[in-house]
């Protein structure tokens, strides 16, 4: 074991991810077999269920890459889910109703994200509120305002056939019977920026050091309430990229919706290793849990089960790892 | 002095790479103040829970009352008359006195609590201390001094027959340690053994009977205090002499212009209209009692905290102070008291925390600079002689004296020309002590200007040039280093309106 955790390469990647890595291809395989057990002639192990599995990651994983830099703060993000579907609703709207060009409406779809980041940031940072209730707040806000600017309607984006329906290609482009996953590249593209963003650059310096000790930071000339609102705007801005990736799956969205999402995001960057008490986030860890919580969606439905299971096993993994990052730290202490 | 009736012999405990205890010896007679000292991480909080059972011994034996002993927790412990006094006070603010001292064993009447008899009690405990406290006051009202002598009720509440005090006078003023001593020896009369660890030399030679003293884990030696001098003691601890003459006159010229002016400065309850100059070279010592108002001079300075009025000059010019921010764009680095709290980046590495302050010169266009960002950290390192494996060491991991100086390089390596150093020695152990020192007397002479708040009476006459008195929040006497002496600082320390 400490052999393993002394190679070169395992260090670089973290020994926590690793074991992360081999616990989503162990879950692959474990469904690969159990799928034909449990479910007659139903198999795992096709293209189309991995196309479908990663499908639910991409949107997932833009917004949970988002709630990582505001969980590195030491905050926390519930408003995600709602503001991705606000996002979609409004620009939904705008394109179907009111026949604003395609390119503007995915633009303002990332502005509405954006607008989220910049209230729940000013409003924590600058104003001192508690990150858990001001998101609470802003989740209703983002529920009613969607739902009031649709009028309590659903909103169909166009399909791919349609006028303006490009933007489904930006999930994956059909070639032939198979598909080309552009969304996966997206989502890899988006995190290794994100990557260097937290690990290369001032913002995420300040971010993550804000999380670990703000007191300090601030005492050592900082202006920590600005990198703290740029954690909210980040995550804001990615709630509203992973709007254009949820209707690019879904085209269809409904009003009132979206805390579910909050709660996947949220386990999915915890299960990467990122720490509830903020300081410490790997964006590596954030898309590897994101891959697991769609592999157990994609296998529970899969082997015909509710999807009410899989909740009950996210729920658990993510009580166990955040008990275990909890134990490492107080070890540490 | 009566029997023995606590023997500590050959425990000997090891961590994962570390040799914690070295076959430790400690003997506590009824009736005696054993004192135990040794610099920092020279094991005497590892002995002390090896005896109170947080950790388990490797080796040795613990023999309590004439009968071989091994307590599995602190509790087990506490039943069998061994309780410590700890430095830091766990106590529940909101809840009354005597609420405190039977918490987790509250005096019952059939399903509720029974506060009446309880406060009767706690009252019974205090006459016995022939202490002042209403047992119905609300814990967080009192001062430190009298909650710890609530700590030390709740101690003897425990049928104590040996009673381990853990840095008690750390936060005391110089009356409370008074009060302290009196309610030691109250005990030590009544046939208790007493374990008193402190690294204030001059309390062990008035307090205590028997000093032991440790060093890196290991038995140095047990000594008579009357028998033995200062210098005995410090020399078993450190296996040097250290101790320095104080300062006799300032090294800053009559007319070193003035870096720092600060006029009538408001801030609170214990920052009343403080006006002092600090000279370029010069190292300006504060000198007060614990709750002076010096820190929260100094915070209130810096931006931490808000200030009502006041006037902040430097070089000359009036500068607006508003936040850290501010004041670190003047040149002004301020070390706080507090390192965990307030200093160290406990999740970053030494380079990191190295550059916290001065990151953006350490940028190449939008991305930090690690090369350059762990040259300079590797330097300061050198320079500092911190004790590291490597700047990408978590600071966590370094020792306190070594966290200090990782502090100490972040304001270094912004080149601030105004240094606050607040209680720079504090919890350090002596070799850092005597090298922090040297760097602030290195600083000086290179022309940066340091504000050196202390607690410590020959921290001040050693180092400062000047010196400024505060007490209750306002600044009561400004000696220079020629004219200085304890009795003088002590005098204006004391002086209340």
């Amino acid at each position: 074991m400490e052999k393993i955790k002394q190679n070169a390469i395992v260090k670089k990647i973290g020994f926590n991810r690793v074991v992360l890595l081999c616990v989503m291809v162990l879950l692959y395989l474990l469904f690969a077999l159990i799928t034909p057990m449990v479910k007659a002639n139903a198999s795992f192990v096709s293209y189309a269920r991995m196309v479908s599995a990663l499908k639910y990651a991409y949107f997932l994983g833009f917004l949970s890459l988002g709630v990582t830099f505001v969980i590195a703060t030491g905050g926390i993000d519930f408003s995600i889910g709602p503001v991705m579907f606000c996002a979609a609703l409004i620009s939904g709207y705008l394109l179907t109703a009111k026949g604003w060009p395609l390119a503007l409406c995915l633009l303002v779809c990332i502005l509405v994200g954006t607008a989220f980041g910049i209230l729940n940031g000013v409003l924590v940072a600058y104003a001192g509120l508690p990150s858990f209730i001001t998101s609470m707040a802003s989740m209703m806000l983002a529920k009613g305002i969607g739902s009031v600017c649709t009028k309590t309607q659903s909103v169909s984006w166009p399909q791919l056939a349609d006028a303006n329906g490009w933007y489904r290609n930006l999930v994956g482009i059909k070639m032939g019977s198979g598909e080309f996953p552009t969304g996966l590249v997206l989502l890899i593209l988006g995190a290794v920026i994100c990557a260097i963003i937290l690990n290369k650059t001032m913002a995420g310096r300040y971010i993550l050091s804000i999380g670990s000790n703000r007191e300090a930071v601030r005492l050592s000339g900082v202006n920590t309430k600005r990198w703290e609102t740029l954690a909210y705007i980040i995550c804001g801005t990615l709630a509203g990229m992973a709007a254009i990736f949820y209707v690019a799956k879904n085209t269809t969205v409904l009003p009132g919706l979206g805390d579910a999402f909050n709660n996947e995001a949220i386990a999915g960057c915890v299960m990467g290793g990122t720490s509830m008490t903020g300081g410490v986030a790997s964006i590596g860890g954030t898309l590897i849990g994101v891959l697991i919580i769609a592999l157990l969606q994609e296998g529970i439905l899969a082997m015909g089960f509710q999807i009410h299971y899989q909740y009950i096993i996210t729920g658990l993994i993510v009580l166990v790892v955040v008990w275990a990052d909890l134990r490492s730290r107080r070890r540490r202490n | 002095m009566g029997d023995v009736i606590l023997t500590m012999k050959g425990i000997d405990k090891s961590f994962p790479g570390v040799h914690a205890l070295d076959h430790v010896d400690l003997e506590v007679r009824k009736g005696e103040v054993h004192a135990l000292m040794g610099e920092n991480g020279a094991g005497k909080s590892t002995l002390m829970k090896v005896l109170t059972g947080i950790y388990s011994k490797d080796e040795g034996t613990i023999t309590y009352e004439g009968k071989e002993v091994e307590f599995s927790n602190p509790r087990a412990a506490q039943d069998a008359g061994i309780v410590i006094v700890h430095q830091e006070l766990n106590m529940l603010g909101h809840l009354t006195v005597a609420q405190n001292i039977f918490i987790g064993r509250e005096i019952m009447n059939g399903k509720l609590i029974d506060d009446k008899k309880m406060n009767e009690e706690a009252a019974k405990l205090f006459d016995q201390l022939g202490i002042d406290i209403d047992p119905k006051e609300t814990m967080s009202r009192l001062t430190v001094g009298k909650q710890q002598m609530c700590e030390i009720a709740k101690a003897i509440s425990h049928e104590a027959k040996v009673i381990i005090f853990d840095e008690p006078s750390a936060a005391l003023t110089e009356a409370e340690i008074e009060e302290l001593f009196k309610i030691i020896r109250d005990l030590r009369d009544k046939q208790m053994g007493i374990v008193y660890i402190s690294h204030r030399m001059d309390e062990i030679k008035v307090i205590t009977d028997r000093v032991t003293v440790m060093r890196d884990g290991g038995y140095v030696g047990t000594l008579i205090t009357k028998d033995s001098t200062k210098d005995d003691i410090i020399n078993m601890m450190v296996g040097r002499v250290i101790y320095e003459d104080p300062k006799t006159e300032s090294a800053v010229a009559k007319d070193a212009p003035v870096v720092l002016k600060v006029e009538h400065l408001n801030a609170g309850r214990m920052v009343r209209d403080v006006s002092f100059e600090l000279r370029k070279g010069e190292i300006l010592g504060f000198s007060g009692l614990m709750g002076a108002g010096r820190t929260e001079t100094a915070r209130a300075l810096f931006g931490a905290d808000p200030k009502e009025s006041g006037d902040i000059y430097v070089n000359g010019q009036k500068v607006d102070i508003k936040t850290p921010q501010d004041a670190v764009k003047c040149g002004i680095g301020y070390l706080s008291e507090d390192r965990k709290r307030y200093g160290i980046v406990v999740d970053k590495t030494v380079a990191e925390n190295s550059t916290m302050a001065s990151l953006e010169s350490f940028m190449k266009g939008m991305f930090i600079d690690k090369k350059k960002e762990n040259q300079i950290a590797q330097q300061y390192v050198e320079t500092l002689k911190t004790k590291t494996p490597g700047v990408d060491q978590l600071v966590v991991n370094l020792s306190g004296g070594n966290q200090q100086k990782v502090v100490i390089a972040k304001w270094l390596v912004r080149n601030c020309d105004i240094l606050i150093f607040d209680e720079p020695t504090r919890g350090i152990d002596v070799g850092a002590k005597s090298e922090i020192y040297q760097l602030m007397n290195e600083l000086v002479a290179e022309g940066k200007s340091i504000i050196m708040i202390s607690s410590e009476m020959t921290e001040i006459l050693r180092m400062s040039d000047r010196i400024v008195v505060m007490c209750e929040g306002r600044k009561t006497g400004e000696l220079d280093i020629a004219e200085a002496t304890q009795e003088r600082i002590m005098h204006a320390a004391t002086l209340r309106d």
